[in-house]
């Protein structure tokens, strides 16, 4: 490691020990060190640190702050807009076979890695086999394993072979773990060696790097799409909140992301500072048992969800940075389609609860599962929804499992599942509303096993399960979106979950930044920043 | 003396044996599958399995623990999926931060701690001496984390004064020092002021006074040495703690140093950092009271 890799020199202590008593009378005049960035230099406060840099091998860590630093430093094949629409970056085009087999994309010419070398048809068709590869990257499985192969049929074009049906690929391509890096890098570096010495094709390159504690970036001046405003971008880990939050105030930093909701409306007094917030694409609710008798029964599903007030939670525990969904997918994922409003009303709730044979002399029992720490508030929301179930007669027995074990408790076969509604969430990363609900909902191979993917409750419906096929083998892509569509509405009536919120990803910046993506997936996208 | 420290010294590897060991069946205890915490939360059974298998942690548990001790001889900690491999690099990197906040906050501990002591002790049941109780018994009620919450606030946010984060010249020092050491501030000043209250009043002091000696001689060479003694009891034992409320300072200010390092893995479920950390604070504890044993013995001769 190089002398300036460490997060402080000797010299600094040295002088810090020194100083420690002048400091004392002089801190005054120290005010430089809390204020003042060079004007094409920023600074992001990350709410998690950057450790490894490599899309493979296990791919960006932190989350999402590594991915955050991949988005700099590496351009892909595709990329995604703010939108999560799927855009061009290092193909001009791409097209899939009517078959979904293939995809043919067209490369754009005059790009180079960091380290000079081409960005062309060999670097690509390097680094899909190297995506590919499940000993070289075992993370991301569901977004590489249908990749069969790739050719190169001439200096611009790239054809990726799938083994099946499989229209999400360029959302995979357009992922972040989707970028290219310099395979002279990994033959110079090696194949473990590209997590702290990453050379990519993107805007920044890195100026050094010390990981879980900073990543220091300059402008690559031979980027293909022009050389970015900001010479100097600075990704610090700063993991706790209000810190982050003094920091920006300080202006030591100049843009946080992971904001608490409870400190905006501190932050927004601050007439220097201005808020990013968006709908992230994580729905959180209660997955439901149906492995269970009396929730076999969808009016008690419906109840369930008639009694609880997604209006409430979202305005009060998440102070309005959180709307309620009104379909299985969050508002940004590709294929989404509203369904219909939840409603809250608990006369209806306790209606059909006794429709279906459950009142005050025999109330329908839950055993309530929610993590601590693993979901926005999601000790809060449990109790409010313990509470809610409550006053429409339902005894609920509530359980708090600590984040790290959470997992374990969810994931069990059947007949070792202790809970009857389950806090979850799933936050499809590339965007696919297909790959969202074929995860949760197509029906697992063997329900008294462990669930194949994130179908927790056994949810079981063979036409849900026959729209989902379809919308993946289908070359009509406008007939698959309105498989989709019919596929949520299903999903929505049958009510396998309780509905809770879908909450926004919240960042901040000083008021003269430009260019910050907040995207819908968690990443906070600083490849844009200026000032 | 000699032999008695290095008698205490060796006694240091059997109980730092002792405390890897428990750890080591404490995190074997504990919830939550190390396996499926380094292969994520999406990795399927089988991809589990082999994770399992390539960290070792499908072979016997006497086994696990012999390789574990074996690792920690030649300095190997184990596999730590945040650093992918021996975190001891980057344990040791972030070490002397955490040493530099430490000795800071002791040092400014002394400081401030005992000449308000005396002070107090001074000017008994007048203002100086409620302004000084009064003050120790704030510092004592309010939490590090809180401390140093509002001192950003104000020193920071509002006044533009101090640097809020990170460890970047002198004055990144001053406001996680004084939040560190504001509880053992208190300690000592109490102390120190029911210390020279009680010995003021003793026969070797009216004696001092009777041969004409000044206040401030009587004070620095006969009160002051007497009272020294449960001070530094007090400071050594209370290094310990400092060690501890590292971790909460050090995340609150974003200090580079190994603290908000151990918050970090918490976080993680990295137990392989975790109990790395663990175990060298605990050296680190063992050496700090060596130290003070050593210390003991210099200021007072009955134990020489």
């Amino acid at each position: 490691m190089q002398r300036h890799d460490f997060p402080f020199r000797r010299r600094d202590i040295l002088s810090t020990l020194a100083g420690a008593p002048l400091a004392l009378l002089a801190a005054g005049t120290l005010r430089a060190h809390a204020q003042g960035t060079a004007a094409s230099s920023l600074t992001y406060g990350q709410s998690t640190g950057v450790v490894t840099l490599d899309p493979a091998h296990g791919s960006y860590t932190l989350y999402p702050g590594g991915y955050e630093a991949g988005l700099c430093i590496y351009d892909g094949l595709l990329t995604f807009a703010p939108s999560m629409k799927v855009i061009p970056q290092l193909a001009q085009s791409w097209s899939m076979a009517a078959d979904l087999r293939a995809c043919t994309l067209k490369l754009r010419p005059g790009a180079h890695f960091h380290d000079g070398t081409p960005v062309d048809v060999a670097a690509v068709k390097f680094n899909i086999e190297r995506l590919m590869d499940k000993q070289r990257n075992p993370t991301n499985r569901p977004l590489w394993d249908p990749v069969a192969g790739v050719d190169t049929p001439d200096a611009t074009t790239v054809v990726i072979h799938l083994s099946q049906p499989f229209p999400q690929l360029p959302n995979s391509l357009a992922h972040a773990s989707g970028a290219l890096v310099s395979p002279a890098a990994v033959a110079k570096f090696g194949e473990a060696g590209i997590a702290k010495n990453p050379v990519g094709a993107g805007p920044y390159r890195v100026a050094s790097f010390d990981p879980g504690q900073q990543l220091v970036l300059e402008a690559f001046d031979a980027y293909w799409g022009g050389k970015p405003k900001t010479a100097r971008l600075t990704l610090k880990a700063i993991t706790e909140p209000s810190t982050r939050v003094s920091a920006l105030r300080t202006d030591a930093v100049q843009i946080i992301d992971s904001v608490p909701v409870a400190l905006v409306a501190q932050l927004k007094q601050d007439s220097g500072v201005k808020i990013i917030a968006v709908p992230g694409l994580r729905p959180i609710g209660f997955v439901i048992n149906l492995a269970r008798p009396q929730l076999a029964d969808v009016r008690v599903r419906r109840a369930l969800n008639l009694a609880v007030p997604v209006e409430t939670i979202a305005s009060k525990v998440f102070f309005g940075y959180a709307r309620a969904p009104d379909s299985p997918l969050a508002f940004n994922t590709e294929g989404y389609a509203p369904v219909s409003k939840l409603v809250y009303d608990p006369a209806k709730a306790k209606a059909l609860l006794a429709e279906a044979g459950f009142g005050p002399a025999k109330p329908l029992e839950l055993a309530m599962f929610f993590s601590q720490g693993l979901f926005p508030g999601d000790v809060s929301v449990g109790e409010v929804v313990a509470n809610s179930l409550t006053q429409v007669g339902v005894k609920v027995a509530i359980t708090k499992i600590e984040a790290g074990s959470y997992w374990d408790a969810m994931r069990q076969d059947r007949a070792n599942l202790k809970w009857d509604i389950a806090m979850f969430g799933f936050n499809p990363a590339n965007a696919s509303g297909l790959y969202h609900l074929a995860s949760l909902f197509q029906s697992n191979a063997d329900d008294a096993a462990r669930p194949d993917v994130w179908n927790l409750g056994r949810y079981r419906n063979p036409e849900v399960d026959r729209l989902l096929a379809a919308a993946g083998t289908e070359a009509d892509r406008a007939q698959a979106a309105a498989d989709l569509a019919k596929a949520q509405a299903l999903i929505w009536n049958d009510a396998p979950y309780i509905w809770l919120q879908i909450n926004e990803n919240v960042t901040a910046v000083r008021k003269n930044v430009t260019g910050v993506e907040v995207w819908p997936s968690l990443f906070t996208n600083v490849r844009h920043a200026a000032v | 003396m000699l032999r008695l420290l290095a008698w205490r010294l060796l006694l240091i590897p059997p109980t730092v044996l002792g405390v890897v060991t428990i750890l080591f069946l404490i995190f074997k205890a504990v919830p939550g599958d190390e396996a499926t915490m380094v292969a994520g939360a999406t990795a399927t059974q089988a991809e589990i399995d082999v994770v399992r298998h390539q960290l070792g942690l499908d072979r016997p548990l006497l086994v696990q623990y012999a390789s574990h001790v074996a690792g920690l001889l030649h300095g190997d900690l184990g596999y730590s999926s945040t650093f992918r491999g021996n975190p001891l690099p980057h344990i040791l990197e972030r070490a002397p931060a955490t040493l530099l906040l430490t000795v800071s906050a002791i040092a400014l501990t002394v400081l401030i701690g005992i000449p308000g002591g005396i002070l107090a002790a001074s000017f008994q049941h007048r203002w100086p001496d409620l302004a000084v109780s009064g003050g120790v018994v704030a510092l004592l009620a309010v939490p590090n984390f809180w401390l140093g919450m509002m001192l950003i606030a104000l020193l920071s946010v509002r006044l533009g004064w101090l640097p809020s984060l990170g460890l970047t010249g002198p004055a990144s020092l001053l406001m996680p020092t004084l939040a560190l050491a504001a509880r053992l501030i208190a300690l000592v000043a109490r102390l120190m002021r029911g210390m020279v209250i009680e010995e003021r009043h003793k026969d070797y002091v009216r004696t001092a006074y009777a041969k004409g000696l000044t206040v401030g001689r009587i004070m620095y060479r006969h009160v002051l040495r007497n009272a020294l003694i449960p001070i530094v009891t007090v400071v050594g034992l209370q290094t310990g703690y400092l060690l501890g409320g590292s971790v909460v300072v050090e995340r609150l200010f974003d200090w580079p140093g190994v603290g908000d390092l151990l918050l970090t893995a918490v976080g993680l479920r990295d137990y392989t950092l975790v109990q790395g950390i663990t175990v060298l604070f605990v050296i680190g504890f063992l050496l700090i009271n060596l130290v003070v044993e050593a210390l003991y013995r210099l200021i007072n001769p009955r134990l020489r």
